[in-house]
């Protein structure tokens, strides 16, 4: 389907150290800022923006990221992504990536934040080679409400598929429904707000990286709940309940810290945020 | 009156039977994270969590799925079987579920082949030992129910009564509760079964494999139990 509210496409490629863009589109209420390159690394951020301040009743985004072989992305956005109520149809974002063999996607985006009657789709769909390395994360948040209720969005869907050398290896489908589901209750969001989810996948993931992870980020704590495990393939999930997107993001901030330390021996860059 | 010989509904019980070695009774699926937090402690406690895995865990991904293939088997699409084994296999993220709930598939479908003379059973087993496929009790059994010509709802009704049935069991020794505790939650959950039935032939394949929050933490932080009673 076409129609789409904002577009986004963006081809990288590395040239001599340097990770550089092929072809940069957009149109819409999707852009994309000036690459950034945070140190001498050649590693590249780019940071997507969304012009019209919230997705909206029907609006549907469309992005497309292709790394070539050795090419090292970091990919954010200026802020969070707010969804606003949705009266007639959700807002959709659907989000293609590709990675070639040796390239590295770190896919880190501001929170979702879900307002009064809010409905939002998203999917990611990951295609990626053997030997490629891809990080992601997202938090998904409830917006104010006028009433002061925790959960007043309506729904909020997330789905990740990645297929690596075209083989499904990963499928994560969340679907959080405030408005038919005892939301706070046991098994579903258990007396938190927030949820966060990151997904690693790298040659490089051990058992023993993944134990050491859990025991920097597990702690006895009212404030979060934390899951990890291993996928299928070389790499794990984590999951985090919180109340303080904050909290989440200092716990998905170490662990990229300790990733990064012991699989590019460099600590990741701050993103900076007007 | 006669008993019909043509209604293999029988045939079917007796992979419900919780004697049936699949392995079954050594998984909780996250139940023993919640028993260990004191969270599930009684009846009551274990009622709702009951309710809560069978509507919005199971039903999404074995449920389905015994649907889907249902329909698949009767359309020859081996394809589609097959894709769905991946799909059920790499939407469960804990690592201890996945790879107990492959281990009870690939128990099943070596006992069943040895009751049941069917190209697919082989088929399945051949995939799984090529690394192919990986092998789900949900498979298995839709496969036995659509060979024995038991109704696709009937089937999948089937499959989740014994996977309540066994965990109630599971329950009953590790809470612990009483047997008549446990004789009452199975009766509680036949029309709630019936209802998760109903559900599962309403859904669109794109429902499939959503997941609660709550309900997966539990089964990733089981990792991390010290003393334990089940697998996962």
């Amino acid at each position: 389907m076409k129609d789409w509210t904002g577009e986004l496409r963006l081809d990288l490629e590395e040239r001599l150290g340097k990770t550089v863009a092929k072809n940069v589109y957009f149109q819409g209420a999707l852009k994309v800022m000036r690459p950034v390159y945070h140190d001498d690394s050649g590693q590249v951020c780019y940071y997507i923006l969304n012009p019209g301040g919230g997705y909206l009743d029907g609006d549907r985004y469309h992005l497309h990221i292709a790394l070539e072989e050795q090419a090292r992305v970091t990919l954010t956005t200026q802020s969070a992504t707010k969804v606003y109520k949705t009266p007639q149809s959700y807002a959709y974002q659907e989000t293609e990536i590709f990675l070639k063999a040796g390239s590295y996607l770190e896919y880190i985006p501001d929170p979702l934040i879900a307002y009064q009657h809010a409905r939002y789709k998203q999917k990611n769909v990951i295609h990626m080679e053997k030997g490629a390395t891809f990080l992601y994360s997202d938090i998904i948040t409830p917006g104010w409400s006028p009433n002061g209720e925790r959960f007043s969005y309506d729904k909020v869907q997330l789905i990740n598929e990645i297929y690596m050398d075209d083989e499904l290896i990963s499928f994560d489908h969340i679907k959080l429904n405030p408005a038919t589901q005892n939301i706070e209750a046991l098994g579903f969001m258990e007396g938190f707000s927030h949820l966060g989810s990151m997904m690693v996948i790298s040659e490089q993931m051990s058992p023993d990286l993944l134990d050491r992870l859990y025991h920097a980020l597990n702690s006895k704590t009212n404030a979060y709940e934390i899951g990890l495990s291993l996928l299928p393939v070389k790499g794990f999930t984590l999951r985090v309940l919180a109340n303080l997107t904050q909290t989440i993001e200092q716990l998905f901030t170490e662990c990229h810290c300790m990733i990064s330390e012991e699989w590019f021996q460099k600590r990741p860059s701050f993103l900076r945020k007007y | 009156m006669g008993i019909a010989m043509t209604d293999h509904t029988l045939s079917l019980f007796q992979l419900c039977d919780s004697n049936f070695p699949t392995g079954a009774f050594s998984h909780s699926y996250g139940l023993e994270s919640y028993i260990q937090e004191d969270q599930v402690h009684d009846q009551a406690t274990f009622s709702e969590w009951l309710h809560v895995y069978l509507n919005e865990q199971l039903v999404y991904a074995d449920g389905l799925a015994s649907h889907i293939i249902y329909e698949a088997l009767e359309n020859e699409d081996f394809q589609k079987v097959w894709k769905i084994d991946r799909m059920l296999t790499v939407q469960n993220l804990p690592r201890e579920t996945r790879e107990g709930t492959q281990r009870m598939g690939e128990r099943m479908l070596n006992l069943v082949e040895s009751l049941y003379d069917m190209p697919i059973l082989l088929q399945y087993k051949k995939r799984i030992k090529e690394k192919q496929s990986f092998g789900h009790p949900a498979i298995v059994f839709t496969m036995i129910g659509h060979h024995l010509g038991v109704p696709q709802s009937t089937t999948t009704l089937y499959y989740l009564y014994s996977t309540v049935s066994s965990l109630v069991q599971n329950a009953v020794r590790a809470i612990p509760l009483g047997q008549t505790s446990g004789q009452k939650i199975i009766q509680e959950f036949q029309g709630i079964l019936v209802a998760a039935t109903e559900k599962i032939q309403n859904l669109d394949n794109e429902d499939f494999g959503i997941i609660s929050p709550g309900l997966e933490l539990s089964q990733m932080k089981h990792e991390r139990v010290n003393i334990r009673i089940f697998m996962s």
